[in-house]
């Protein structure tokens, strides 16, 4: 769907409007929204006012997204419900993640243009071989990029690098740990 | 008190003009959002685990700073005054939430205050790696190494899919913000700023004015960040706002050339009057500074103006707000009596002689 606004980006924002007296749908792409005075979008914290982002994605009135999830969904480790969730647009806690998970990648996704998934750091004590073969991956971006650029020295030297990670997880996987 | 000596009208060191494309990028920071796994995040947990994140994180850093050649002051938020907080906010060395917040919260600073961590924000970790000038990669891996050393001994809430989880689904996964300060006067002025915010967006990056809230940045300044921090690396984020960054800085000094080649005597004339502007009001409003801030720096950088230390310049965008005019004049202030206070402390700064800066008391 493209942004009623600048009929340019695609919309993810649904914005209803007193105009009037009729209550108007409109979409908007996150900048036009973010420009749409009537919504009150203030942008001290955060780029964007999350929880008027996010409630205006899921009006109360059409909870086409797992209507029943919505209402239960309760993190039991710190009390937040998913309504309050929205609400405020912030998590209670780590379990929060876990407890609406089923809504996540939607909100995700529009926040980080389609991204759902880390690719980043790992903290070292989170698991050496997560880390080992993310960190593969990451080097082997870093080869392609320093090719395209021909930047061979330095493809090379990140060549190495992979291999001496690849000896430490076949290492890792012999020791049957 | 630990808090005193920053609180001091000193430029801290990443105020200073140097760094890499300096005349056009002022300063490079590098933010990222941690929390510890065994705790409530900050919008859910209880005074009580508020002071037992606050204890857990600044005893690491006090202890461990050192490894990384850092010694950290840490400032207790609840134990300051109300201008020691401002100013703070004012510096750039802690956050407006930092001080409003419900709960206890500190901030641990670098001697030389280029890293800022604020315990208890919107997360229980906001680091902050400061730099002069355009320097994305400096600043993260001095963020980075501090991450590094703090996750040796605390455990992070880190999820195999999400990746660091923080309080706001906009910073999960890396939880990196990083951005540049620019100086755009010359984008400004022939409006191709307006054509270029919208392309940038479209990339996953942000741009902001500084201070105003309105179209045009006050003072030309404006900060470009990325938005993005799931689906890519912290290295990607990187590489993507440092071409980024590049291509503006490029476009700003051939808008520059453009603006000097066609209409030299406009631009010469703008300049010298923001200078006189500067040197000789006797009431400055924080809009008129910024502007006339803006011209001066311009001027210097196009080689007109001499004999002007841009590092002044640099201090004075910070000292003139309200609560360092406020520390700077010893009382409190109304807003009126800010601008003439501003219009003195400008004066004496870029006054070397002091010719005007005699015999004058702040009404
Ligand atoms: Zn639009
Ligand atoms: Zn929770």
């Amino acid at each position: 769907m493209i942004c009623d606004q600048c009929g340019e980006r695609s919309a993810s924002v649904i914005v209803k409007q007193q105009q009037q007296g009729q209550m108007v749908e409109r979409n908007l792409c996150h900048i036009c929204a973010a420009e749409n005075h009537s919504i009150n979008i203030a942008f001290e914290q955060d780029p964007l006012a999350i929880h008027q982002l996010l409630s205006n994605w899921f009006p109360n009135a059409q909870a086409s997204i797992n209507p029943v999830r919505k209402e239960i969904a309760t993190c039991p480790s710190c009390g937040f419900t998913f309504s309050k969730f929205l609400r405020i647009g912030k998590f209670g806690c780590a379990s929060c993640y876990d407890a609406f998970s089923p809504q996540l990648n939607e909100i995700f996704k529009r926040f980080h243009n389609g991204n759902i998934e880390h690719t980043g750091k790992i903290p070292a004590s989170y698991g050496t071989t997560l880390k080992i073969k993310k960190e593969i991956e990451e080097l082997r971006k870093q080869m392609q990029i320093s090719i395209q650029g021909e930047h061979f020295e330095e493809a090379a030297r990140l060549r190495d690098e992979v291999k001496v990670l690849s000896a430490k997880l076949e290492g890792g996987i012999q020791d049957g740990s | 008190m630990a808090v005193e000596r920053f609180l001091q009208p000193h430029a801290s060191s990443w105020m200073a003009n140097d760094g890499k494309n300096v005349d056009i990028a002022m300063s490079t920071r590098v933010r990222l959002a941690r929390n510890l796994n065994n705790f409530k995040f900050p919008y859910a947990f209880t005074e009580d685990e508020a002071l037992k994140v606050d204890k857990e994180i600044s005893s690491v850093l006090l202890d461990k700073g050192n490894e990384l050649d850092y010694t950290f002051s840490h400032i207790s938020i609840e134990e300051l005054a109300e201008l020691q907080k401002e100013i703070l906010v004012e510096k750039h060395l802690i956050s407006p939430y930092l001080i409003n917040s419900h709960h206890s919260g500190s901030v641990l600073l670098s001697d030389n205050e280029e890293l800022s961590i604020m315990v208890n924000e919107e997360d229980h970790l906001r680091i902050q790696s400061l730099q002069s000038g355009f320097q994305l990669q400096q600043a993260y891996k001095i963020a980075n190494e501090l991450d590094s050393l703090l996750e040796k001994n605390l455990s992070y809430a880190f999820h195999e899919k999400h990746g660091y989880l923080t309080s706001c689904p906009t910073n999960v996964g890396t939880g990196m913000r990083a951005s540049v300060m620019l100086h755009l006067p010359a984008l400004t002025m022939s409006h191709q700023i307006q054509r270029i915010i919208p392309a940038i967006s479209r990339l996953g990056m942000v741009v902001r004015g500084i201070y105003g809230e309105g179209s045009e940045a006050l003072g030309n300044v404006y900060q470009i960040s990325n938005q993005l921090t799931l689906g890519k690396s912290e290295y990607e984020i990187l590489q993507d706002l440092e071409n980024m960054t590049e291509q503006i800085i490029q476009q700003e000094r051939k808008a520059r050339e453009a603006i000097a080649l066609n209409s030299p005597v406009v631009l010469e004339d703008r300049i010298y009057r923001s200078l006189g502007v500067l040197t000789h009001s006797r009431l400055l409003t924080t809009e008129e500074a910024a502007t006339c801030l803006s011209d001066v720096r311009l001027g210097i950088d196009l080689k007109m103006i001499q004999d002007v230390d841009m590092s002044i310049l640099n201090e004075l965008m910070i000292f003139m707000q309200p609560a360092f005019l406020q520390q700077y004049a010893d009382k409190p202030l109304q807003p009126k009596e800010r601008d003439f206070a501003r219009a003195k402390l400008f004066r004496e700064r870029l006054n070397k002689n002091g010719i005007n800066s005699e015999g004058e008391d702040l009404a």
